[in-house]
């Protein structure tokens, strides 16, 4: 009986103030729009981020002083290392000639038995390793053992890319958080204002024994229904423009159904959240 | 001995000017009887309705209803106790925003009556009130006899052991005065008590009622 009453008086509400609740519902949906597009910048760059981390090769290159016994021992070290998912190694004669396929011509034409290219093995590694720390580890460890001269990966480039995720994380979080209060306060504002306009019929139900929450409930109920349609709304919009926009060199990653519903619920429960303090204040009668 | 309905003892209260409201003011009033309190306009007579709706407290004393005590801070015991109270004029007044027959039915949707009951009880209310053709109304467009009527309708409803009753006569026309009139007595009769505070003179007709007249800030 109360829920009907509840749904009914927010139904009201919403048809009285329809034009506080239009402009309320799109300064929500574009403010949930903008959070989604970080969120679908954050998943695109990440697929983007791991599929360029997943060609991460590490060369090992052998001392000339390691014999071939001694190298069989070596490459099972290396096998063994956790992270390392597949190796490869490569000869003098395999230097010489990938030497050659990537200058055009052979350069050591003549000095058959002087080729300085040292041997050294190929690496790759295992998803849950392609991070900076778990690399640089396994760089340690790998530059530790007897018969390895050099370790060499592209560490710049890694570095570079890892410190550019951590900014975008940090601004990403930042304003994610900054877009949710806007997004909480905008709402119990408008709410506020929808309420002040009935606090005289508040005053009438707290003296027929209405209790704060029977009053409340409308304004709660309101802020969940308006927060949720404007967080599915934006999805709506995202949705659309994936299916208009396409890109040739990486594809735009929309997070899963299930995560959009939950943030749509979680966007309801930050509207139930502002109507509660936007009606707050009118029930102090 | 059963619980007196209203139990004032020795209530003061001074104005937020600072003036002497009411002082050493007692009043009792046995289950099933009823108070008229009469006085001139400013007396304090909605103040008294206020002190017992817990909408302002005593300086001193004691303000009980239904034996429980009406003090800052009891805000369960409040809502308790208004919820038992059927109320009509001075703080008392319709949600604009709701129709004639919504606010009627209003204390019943709070209590969660049911819905078959809750249209039973308005029907009789909207006929036992002359209400019909009003009831899909707005309070801004009730006369002001009407209004009243309105507030008895949703005072009447719920059956509440308590009314508390500010200026009921005041403007009505002679044939709405005699049928209130009627249903007053016949509300002293039912056994629920009542608190009518009002500046005419009453005729000493309401069986089971005791009447009371304020006079510088206490009951003669």
């Amino acid at each position: 009986m109360r829920i009907t009453h509840i749904v009914k008086e927010m139904a009201r509400n919403l048809y009285r103030n329809f034009g506080t609740a239009l402009g309320s519902l799109l300064s929500l949906t574009l403010l949930f729009l903008l959070f989604d597009l970080f969120w679908v910048a954050a998943g695109t760059s990440q697929t983007f981020y791991l599929s360029f981390i997943s060609d991460l090769q590490m060369d090992v290159f052998v001392t000339e002083e390691t014999s071939d016994t001694a190298l069989v021992a070596l490459e099972d070290s290396v096998r063994q290392t956790p992270g390392v998912s597949d190796i490869t190694y490569v000869s003098k004669q395999q230097a010489r000639l990938e030497l050659s396929g990537q200058v055009g011509t052979d350069l050591l034409v003549g000095y058959d038995s002087l080729n300085p290219l040292p041997r050294s093995f190929i690496l790759t590694f295992q998803p849950e390793y392609l991070n900076l720390n778990e690399i640089r580890r396994i760089e340690a460890r790998l530059g530790a053992l007897n018969g390895v001269s050099e370790v060499n990966y592209s560490r710049r480039w890694l570095e570079k890319v890892e410190k550019t995720r951590a900014i975008i994380l940090q601004v990403g979080l930042g304003l994610g958080v900054i877009i949710l209060l806007a997004a909480l306060l905008s709402s119990a504002n408008n709410i506020r204002l929808m309420a002040r306009a009935r606090a005289v019929g508040f005053r009438q139900m707290l003296l027929l024994g209405a209790g704060r929450f029977f009053i409340a409930a409308p304004f709660i109920l309101e802020g969940f229904f308006m927060a949720a349609t404007a967080a599915a709304l934006g999805w709506v919009i995202i949705y659309y423009g994936q299916q208009q926009v396409t890109f040739s060199q990486f594809e735009i990653v929309v997070p899963l159904r299930d995560h959009i519903i939950a943030f749509c619920l979680a966007c309801g429960v930050i509207g139930m959240f502002s109507g509660y303090l936007g009606i707050r204040s009118e029930l102090k009668a | 001995m059963k619980t007196p309905v209203v139990e004032l003892t020795n209530v003061g209260l001074r104005s937020d000017r600072g003036e002497t409201v009411f002082q050493n003011l007692n009043l009792s009033i046995a289950a099933g009887r009823s108070a008229v309190v009469t006085g001139p306009a400013g007396s304090g007579k909605t103040t008294l309705a206020e002190l017992l709706i817990g909408l302002r407290f005593a300086d001193s004393g004691s303000v009980e209803v239904f034996g429980e005590l009406i003090k800052p801070r009891r805000r369960r015991a409040i809502r308790r106790i208004r919820r038992r109270i059927g109320g009509v004029g001075g703080p008392f007044g319709l949600l604009p925003l709701l129709t004639v027959a919504e606010n009627i039915t209003l204390p019943l949707v709070i209590g969660a009556v049911r819905k078959g009951t809750q249209r039973e009880k308005l029907r009789k209310a909207l006929t036992e009130f002359s209400l019909l053709k009003q009831a899909g109304h707005y309070p801004p467009k009730l006369t002001r006899v009407e209004n009243t009527m309105a507030q008895m309708a949703r005072a009447s409803v719920a059956s509440q052991p308590l009314m508390i009753i500010d200026e009921p006569l005041a403007g009505l026309d002679t044939r709405t005065y005699r049928r209130v009139m009627e249903y007053l007595t016949r509300v002293a009769l039912s056994g629920r008590s009542m608190v009518i505070l009002t500046s005419d003179i009453p005729p000493r007709e309401f069986p089971e009622t005791d009447y009371y007249e304020i006079v510088n800030g206490t009951l003669a």
